[in-house]
């Protein structure tokens, strides 16, 4: 039989998770619930409240898909993404097997350089990067960001270099044995082997990238090259005050990673916990 | 054997050669370049700048702005700081099974997922002066009368803004404390509960101990955080009313690119730099003299 102490201790702790539940979904619901009501609801109807269902409207989607910004802003991070990730695979795979593998010359100066390089701050390296980017003539191409994703941002060297010091070395040196070249052997044997932590890498990366204001922000003011989300703070300057036509923008800018996140739950948890623990 | 040597030596070449010049070009050469700059009067256009010495460096101690910024760093950093034992909580309950465990699971980390800007949005909507949730919120509660305008009054602005920043960012630190606490090997448990420990023990000699350089990771981590809020005042208030929500990060940033005054904003980028590095040395102390002793 069950006693008093262990039910009260199942419900106490539904309730602490429940009110967690409230607490996290409660800002997005209301936004939800703007983005479905007319101008006259918003008014009308308590913002914690849907209004009646025959007067839920999906006009302020429509408003915002008639934008064709918005549709330029997904084929912008679209391009950024795929180019980006493709890179960052490719670049981090081969960096972090050379470093796990190899003994070589300059060995500890290279690694201390990768190990400096993320500890330098985000944000106000911008200061200086600006000008290495306008000297190249990125400025005001999608080529600014794709370049800074895929050389600012060093967490997959953590992620790749964890999985290949777990894949035995024996396996190196059997395929050198049998006549592999390293190019083979890196190609053929070892990027395979490394797929679960690319997914990991690229879901992690995704996230990041479409979630970044910053740099298209900085980079890009071009009106054709906004971003989903560079482009929802320029339709959330156009929308002064009418809340409901924004909230439609916010919930569709939402979408995409709560996407990936109901889907890949299991990749970007453990590769968000391998990413911050580092040694 | 020799050609398999060259063989390999090329190929470590080519391998590093791309990676290395990025991280040259993009981020180590900004970075030192950031020092540089700190000693001119730059200003982000012309090709021609004046070495000006400290001058900058007299002139971010003495700017009133900057450090009214930094004062509200410090809210963001204190609001997360006392957050903490509630996160380990949290990662303590959710590690246990139970009815919807997975559910909470998943919903605890969701913030930190959702587009920043997009969230900061929301929750401008959320406290807005006119037919905003919060506010409605209050009413249900009969709390009406503590109704003010959020996100304009200079006095409660960066709690309001630190509690977004806590919405996102909580669920990241309970995540990564839950990580922490299934790397104790389940057989320890199983021992210490055939000892007789009861579960505040098990939490204080077991769990407490075994999650301290998680702990140490979240800190470093709230204090990195802390002096670089951007994102959040940046949307949902830049940084007003006058410079009430500015942050250190937020005040750097419109000095260069809204002011164009990039020598002084390169001192203020080294001066965070410093002070993270300093609060890292003077942090791993603490922890490695008081914590680590402790559980020698």
């Amino acid at each position: 039989m069950m006693s008093y102490d262990s039910i009260f201790k199942k419900i106490f702790r539904q309730v602490i998770c429940i009110c967690m539940v409230l607490i996290v979904t409660g800002p997005i619901l209301i936004t939800l619930f703007a983005s479905l009501k007319t101008k006259t609801d918003m008014a009308q109807v308590s913002p914690l409240l849907l209004p009646s269902l025959d007067r839920i409207t999906l006009g302020n989607y429509k408003s915002v898909l008639h934008n064709k910004a918005i549709v330029t802003g997904f084929i912008n991070t679209g391009i950024i993404l795929v180019i980006s990730l493709i890179f960052n695979v490719l670049l981090g795979t081969i960096t972090a097997f050379v470093i796990e593998r190899f003994q070589f010359k300059f060995k500890k100066i290279i690694v201390g350089l990768f190990f400096l390089g993320m500890l330098i701050p985000t944000f106000v390296t911008e200061i200086a990067r600006f000008k290495i980017i306008t000297s190249l003539h990125l400025y005001n191409t999608l080529g600014a960001p794709i370049i800074i994703y895929i050389a600012g941002d060093l967490m997959q060297l953590y992620i790749y270099r964890q999985f290949i010091s777990r894949i035995s070395v024996s396996i190196d040196e059997s395929a050198i044995l049998d006549g592999c070249s390293y190019f083979t052997l890196f190609g053929k044997i070892i990027f395979p082997l490394l797929a679960p932590a690319t997914a990991t890498v690229c879901i992690i990366k995704s996230i990041a990238i479409i979630n970044d204001m910053y740099i298209p922000y900085l980079y890009m003011p071009k009106n054709k090259l906004r971003t989903i989300t560079t482009f929802l703070m320029n339709y959330a300057n156009a929308q002064q005050g009418s809340w409901e036509q924004l909230a439609a923008g916010i919930v569709l800018v939402m979408i995409p990673t709560i996407g990936l996140y109901i889907f890949f739950q299991k990749y970007i948890l453990a590769g968000v916990v391998s990413g911050a623990v580092k040694e | 054997m020799i050609s398999l040597k060259k063989q390999k030596s090329f190929f470590i070449a080519a391998s590093l050669c791309l990676p290395v010049l990025l991280l040259l070009a993009f981020v180590m050469i900004p970075g030192l370049d950031l020092f540089r700059l700190s000693a001119t009067d730059w200003d982000g256009l012309s090709s021609k700048s004046n070495f000006i010495g400290f001058a900058n460096y007299a002139a971010m101690f003495k700017n009133a702005d900057l450090w009214q910024s930094l004062k509200n760093n410090m809210v963001y950093f204190t609001v997360h700081l006392l957050m903490i034992p509630v996160e380990l909580a949290f990662a303590v309950l959710l590690n246990q099974k139970f009815r919807g465990s997975h559910f909470y699971k998943t919903v605890v980390f969701m913030p930190y997922i959702i587009n920043g800007v997009a969230i900061s949005y929301a929750f401008s909507y959320f406290f807005s002066p006119i037919n905003g949730a919060f506010d409605a919120l209050l009413k249900v509660l009969g709390l009406g009368n503590f109704s003010r305008p959020w996100l304009s009054d200079a006095g409660i602005v960066n709690y309001v803004l630190s509690f977004v920043s806590l919405w996102r960012f909580s669920g990241y630190h309970v995540v990564l404390f839950m990580a922490a606490l299934q790397s104790v090997p389940e057989e320890i448990y199983e021992a210490a509960l055939i000892d007789g420990a009861n579960s505040a023990q098990v939490f204080r000699y077991i769990q407490i101990p075994s999650i301290m350089l998680m702990v140490d990771f979240v800190l470093f981590d709230n204090i990195r955080g802390a002096l670089q809020v951007f994102d959040i005042p940046f949307v949902m208030t830049s940084g007003g009313p006058g410079y009430a929500s500015s942050t250190f990060t937020l005040y750097t940033i419109k000095t260069s690119f809204t002011f164009s005054r990039f020598g002084l904003a390169a001192t203020m980028a080294v001066a965070i730099m410093f002070m993270i590095v300093l609060i890292y040395v003077i942090q791993n102390v603490i922890i490695h003299k008081l914590v680590l002793r402790e559980h020698k």
